[in-house]
């Protein structure tokens, strides 16, 4: 018996609006249904009401950053892949990013991004 | 005495020659340790090199010298002034005897100076000339047949010697000598020692905040860049219907603007204090800036309330910096006050010496971990702030003499007030 498509969730973390706007957008015409929020700790409180298939956050953001939301969310022991998506290269070396599952710099073509995704969302 | 002159001296923004001239002087002056005369050598890799040779170089000079400093009322400020002619390296002074002078801590074999400073062990030498492990060529430069060798280290790490004899008077070395010049040498290996790790961190420093610059440039281009091309893709699909065709392009516009604004700030940032002070009267600058910042302000149902005082002086500055630095915190108070809340400008003279532009928001004040970041580079609690603003009213404060004070309490506001320096007589 087939079960039931459901769309797969994406709740994305970051600060920029335009850039939340646009991966909103995109990601939306790949079929999956995307949350967003502007920082840290509302990252969080909409995880404590909405169960996701997948995280993806920018590290650099106003009040926590993506490294410290990946702790909490590992305190909170949901077992939902992680997506690093940052400006910077650098903190690759930062032994709390590997953590996440994967990460991506960011870039014009978001096609890195998404093909991570398909990686660990099976639709 | 000796250890309050050297302690007095190491509070002082001294430079480490000041410094090392200083314990010199101690080791050498009637009052301190009393030596004629104090050689001091400096670790340069592998070797030690001479730096400074404090002393007399004849007995009539030292007679001069010695009246000279023992003159009543003179202080070890006007002792150093004085001493610091007599180990000037491009003149006719012992201390240009011994610059040519190097020696190895390794090569084989190890003869004083350098096997003090090797060993880290004190020398006291009594007839040099029959002393099998005295350096020939050194003996010659020093000229004496008694002398004492303290190395100065720290940290296990080789910083240098001291070199100490009485070559005028010919007095005895003796133990209690001996024992405060290893004071001094302990005193001096451990200052030359901060000062080295001092300039390391200086330059750590710097390759931190070049880091940091290479970081803020990496966010500050790439996040447009993300946004221009994503949105770029979007357009050159087909099917985008007008509105999101227009949506899209005013995205991409104003990201470009935003570039614009980094490179404009940062080529700007990177070039103040080049423009000399000119005199300037404030009234007509900060009149312009307030009337092209008020449209924008009210547009966006905030009030500016200026109070310019009468008879103010004129001030030491540059026009566009101080209308940049106007801007620039109004800005700052504009985004920090809720719509509604009112923006208090003050222009007034504070007292003879200077002019105070303050500018108060009515915002939620700043944050007490916040107050000593503010004015780092790239910080910034704004979604698009670039973090330059407040560097760039430091960097002209700073440049023109002029002072800021921030008094803030959260939840009431911040009260940014600059201080300029009034042109003298104005």
């Amino acid at each position: 018996m087939k079960k039931t498509k459901q769309m797969k969730k994406i709740l994305i973390v970051e600060d920029e609006k335009t850039l939340c706007l646009l991966y909103e957008e995109e990601l939306a015409k790949e079929g999956y249904s995307v949350t967003t929020a502007n920082d840290a700790d509302t990252a969080l409180e909409i995880l404590k009401k909405k169960k996701f298939d997948l995280i993806i956050t920018d590290i650099r953001m106003p009040g926590k950053n993506g490294i410290d939301l990946i702790t909490k969310i590992m305190g909170l022991r949901k077992d939902i892949p992680i997506i690093i998506n940052t400006a910077y290269q650098s903190y690759k070396s930062d032994f709390m990013t590997w953590a996440a599952d994967a990460y991506v710099v960011k870039s014009s073509s978001l096609d890195e991004l998404k093909s991570k995704i398909k990686e660990f969302i099976k639709k | 005495m000796l250890l309050s002159i050297i302690s007095q001296s190491f509070f002082q923004s001294f430079s480490l020659e000041d410094n090392l001239l200083v314990i010199l002087t101690a080791l050498t002056s009637g009052s301190g340790v009393g030596f004629n005369r104090a050689m001091l050598f400096l670790a340069e890799g592998d070797k030690i090199r001479g730096e400074m040779w404090l002393g007399p170089r004849t007995r009539e000079e030292a007679k001069y010298i010695w009246e000279v400093l023992s003159t009543p009322g003179i202080g070890y400020i006007e002792i150093i002034e004085h001493n610091r002619s007599l180990v000037d390296k491009n003149a006719d002074t012992l201390s240009a005897r011994i610059k040519s002078l190097s020696y190895s801590l390794h090569e084989e074999p190890l003869l004083l100076p350098a096997l003090s400073a090797s060993k880290k062990e004190i020398f006291i030498v009594r007839d040099a000339g029959n002393e099998p492990l005295v350096d020939k060529k050194f003996l010659e430069t020093i000229g004496v047949n008694d002398f004492l060798c303290i190395p100065l280290y720290a940290r296990d790490e080789t910083m240098g010697e001291i070199v100490l004899d009485n070559a005028i008077t010919n007095a005895p070395i003796e133990a209690k000598d001996i024992k405060l010049a290893s004071i001094c040498g302990l005193i001096a290996g451990n200052y030359i020692y901060a000062t080295s790790l001092h300039a390391k961190m200086v330059e750590m420093e710097k390759l931190a905040a070049l880091g940091e610059m290479a970081m803020f440039i990496t966010h500050q281009l790439r996040n447009p860049l993300v946004t221009i091309g994503g949105f770029t893709d979007q357009l050159l699909n087909a099917q985008v219907e007008k509105e999101k065709q227009k949506r899209n392009l005013d995205i991409i516009k104003e990201e470009i603007r935003r570039l614009e604004k980094v490179v404009f700030e940062l080529g700007h940032l990177l070039r103040v204090d080049l423009k000399k002070p000119v005199s300037i009267e404030v009234q007509p600058i900060i009149k312009s800036v307030l009337q092209s910042t008020d449209i924008k302000i009210k547009k966006k149902g905030r009030e500016v309330r200026p109070r310019i005082e009468k008879n103010l002086p004129r001030i030491l500055c540059e026009p566009t910096y101080l209308g940049e630095v106007l801007r620039n915190l109004l800005d700052n108070a504009f985004d920090a006050t809720p719509p509604a809340g009112k923006i208090f400008v003050h222009v007034y003279r504070e007292n003879k010496n200077w002019l105070v532009i303050s500018v108060k928001d009515t915002g939620l004040g700043i944050p007490e971990h916040l107050k000593e970041k503010m004015f780092k580079p790239f910080f910034s609690t704004k979604e698009k702030g670039i973090g330059l603003g407040l560097l760039f009213v430091k960097r002209v404060m700073d440049a023109y003499g002029g002072k800021i004070e921030v008094e803030s309490e959260e939840g009431k506001g911040a009260k940014f007030k600059l201080y300029f320096k009034c042109e003298e007589g104005g």
